[in-house]
């Protein structure tokens, strides 16, 4: 029943395709193999998506009563109509679409005039450093508190406490976010709550944002700690005479976190979409705060810009976690390397 | 939520059991959280004896509990808790039907890549991979993007996003439910691949399909107030929670009690999903499974 109801991302490697590996390749030919891997994976996401923005834009409706709005005239949806190429045959459209697609050519913003796919490059340093920053929280906070109801979880306190991760599970991240402004922004005014400014303008962004994924990672690392201390390794090094804070620290976290790293990187994605609430919450000047303007704008180009854009930094996250999880853990460098 | 979050990592072995709360407790504490969900639902208004819709000018941003507003009113003199008790009104019908659709799609899909064997198989699998990576927001206000706001945009959007959860679960499950001696029975006595599709299988899959769609229903119920939240999701006005929680955050300053009315509203009807899935769960696997 364990694997039944997984609603967890694949996580890298060992069932994906990359995992049955002929035995006796160099370390560099695995990374090359999961490299070109995600790549591949890339490009039919792209297409996809593509294709599906694509079609659902002609079934709702005309693109150019769309760009032009009720009031405009039969002429000037002509020349709208032969200046975006839609008086093509669709299937015409629709090649040229997705190779654009492919070679990230989006035009121009419907709304500023400006080359999408830069203007949505500009905003993606903010949107990186406040993810980066959760991430990190994540991980810190996951095997600090994961580790401690992890490693005696049948006492009360941690019984009590694993319920409590439970619960706020269920507590959506944006109402976290707007609990952390009302205490420290409105009530103590020691925060900033809104813009990108100095460091403390980061502290209230990065934990809503980690807030999204902190439960489930806490939840896991528990699970992982719990499991490492059943294993045979751990009694064999208390029967050798080891402390209990030996036995933790040089036994049992290291096998621990190297699944914390492996779920943070594959819930990366689910990271991003909490950005977009975060940054719309905070008005954090990033990506995700330009995408929610450019759709509430219909500026298309800028909208299939970012899908592009998300999907590349998806990818070439899980590629690098593809390619640490290995050199962290000897066990499935042997096992496919 | 105990068994459910097991990650095939290849690092993680097994699943450490949170909740030792025994199954009948999950049921129970699930069933209660359903009487009030469904008491607001239906009766939400005369408990709160005001309009949702009503504007009362004189009674604007008015704290809890006076002049017989439980909750306070919001910036228009609205009754908070009215408006609390209609949003049941709108989310749970957007995610009763967005869970629906991608149930729909996604078991079609699940059962086609699980029955199959070969390159069917081998396809789906790995764009069920791909397609589960991405973002799901981000998609899903992509979508909106193009399809527009409302009802029927919303649920249809939710649901798109959503069928790879589904579509993963029952494919690994059919792939175990075709390997059983039934199965195997009907095909020799020799049934076609549809009956048995129909018959077998999908009686096979139906706990399954009955505790992630409580599971989906409470993820999707969180997309929805979150798209609302941002604007995206239900019609302005409209007395959804997404909704009013971004009325609150412009009325932080003045109203700071608005937002509490509309997150436990969302908070209970997750858990109350949450807990009845799990409840279920065990419940089903208590023959086949020692907890």
């Amino acid at each position: 029943m364990t694997d039944q109801l997984d609603r967890s991302n694949v996580a890298p490697g060992t069932d994906g395709p990359g995992a049955t590996s002929s035995v006796g390749s160099s370390f560099g030919r695995y990374a090359a193999r999961q490299l070109l891997r995600r790549f591949g994976q890339l490009v039919v996401l792209v297409v996809s998506i593509s294709t599906l923005l694509f079609f659902l834009l002609r079934v709702t409706g005309d693109p150019a009563l769309v760009l032009l709005g009720d009031l405009s005239t039969e002429e000037d949806l002509e020349r709208v109509r032969s200046f975006y190429g839609l008086d093509q045959p669709l299937i015409v459209q629709y090649v040229l679409f997705v190779f654009q697609a492919i070679r990230l050519n989006f035009g121009r913003s419907l709304v500023s005039f400006e080359d999408a796919l830069s203007m949505v490059l500009e905003k993606m340093p903010a949107t990186i450093q406040l993810a980066l920053a959760a991430v990190v929280l994540n991980l810190v906070v996951a095997i600090l508190v994961g580790g401690w109801l992890g490693y005696r979880p049948e006492r009360p306190e941690r019984r009590a406490g694993l319920f409590a991760v439970l619960v706020s599970q269920g507590v959506p991240g944006f109402v976290i976010g707007l609990i952390l402004i009302q205490i420290f922004a409105v009530e103590l005014r020691l925060l900033p709550s809104i813009g990108r400014e100095g460091l403390s303008s980061f502290i209230l962004p990065a934990i809503t944002l980690a807030s999204f994924l902190l439960p489930r990672v806490i939840r896991l690392t528990a699970a992982n700690v719990d499991d490492a201390m059943r294993e045979d390794y751990v009694r064999t090094a208390r029967a050798s005479g080891a402390t209990s804070t030996t036995v933790l620290f040089r036994h049992v976290m290291p096998n621990a976190v190297v699944g914390t790293i492996a779920l943070v990187g594959v819930q990366f994605g689910f990271l991003l979409s909490g950005s977009l609430i975060t940054e719309t919450l905070f008005a954090w000047p990033g990506v995700g705060l330009q995408l929610i303007e450019a759709v509430r704008a219909l500026d298309f180009p800028v909208v299939q810009a970012t899908v592009a854009v998300v999907a590349v930094l998806v990818f070439a996250v899980q590629a690098l976690v593809d390619i640490l999880i290995p050199l962290a853990d000897p066990r499935l460098r042997s096992q496919r390397a | 939520m105990t068994t459910t979050q097991t990650e095939p990592t290849g690092v993680t072995r097994g699943v450490l059991k949170t909740s030792r709360w025994t199954m009948p407790g999950l049921l129970v504490t699930g069933l209660i959280g359903l009487v009030i969900v469904v008491v607001l639902t239906l009766w939400g208004e005369q408990l709160a004896g005001f309009e949702p819709g009503k504007q009362d000018l004189r009674a604007r941003l008015l704290p809890p509990f006076t002049d017989g507003h439980l909750l306070g009113t919001d910036k228009l003199g609205k009754d908070v808790f009215a408006r609390v008790a209609a949003g049941f009104l709108w989310s749970i019908p957007v995610g009763l039907l967005a869970t629906s659709i991608s149930a729909v799609i996604g078991t079609t899909i699940g059962l086609i890549a699980g029955w199959n064997e070969g390159w069917i198989r081998s396809t789906l699998s790995r764009f069920m991979e791909i397609a589960i990576s991405f973002p799901y927001l981000v998609l899903a206000v992509a979508v909106i993007g193009v399809v527009g706001r409302g009802f029927l945009a919303l649920s249809l959007t939710l649901g798109l996003v959503a069928w790879v959860s589904f579509a993963r679960v029952v494919f690994a499950e059919t792939r175990k439910i075709k390997q059983r001696e039934y199965v195997t029975a009907a095909r020799l006595m020799g049934a076609s691949s549809l009956r048995i599709i129909l018959t077998y299988v999908l009686r096979g899959l139906r706990p399954t399909l009955v505790v992630m769609s409580a599971f989906i229903f409470a993820d999707l119920l969180v997309a929805e107030a979150g798209l609302s939240f941002l604007g995206l999701g239900a019609p302005l006005g409209e007395p959804s929670w997404g909704n009013m929680l971004a009325d609150s955050r412009v009325n932080l300053f003045d109203a700071p009690w608005m937002m509490y009315g509309p997150a436990t509203a969302v908070v209970i009807t997750v858990l109350t999903a949450n807990l009845l899935g799990d409840g279920l769960l065990q419940f089903w696997s208590r023959g086949t499974h020692q907890q």
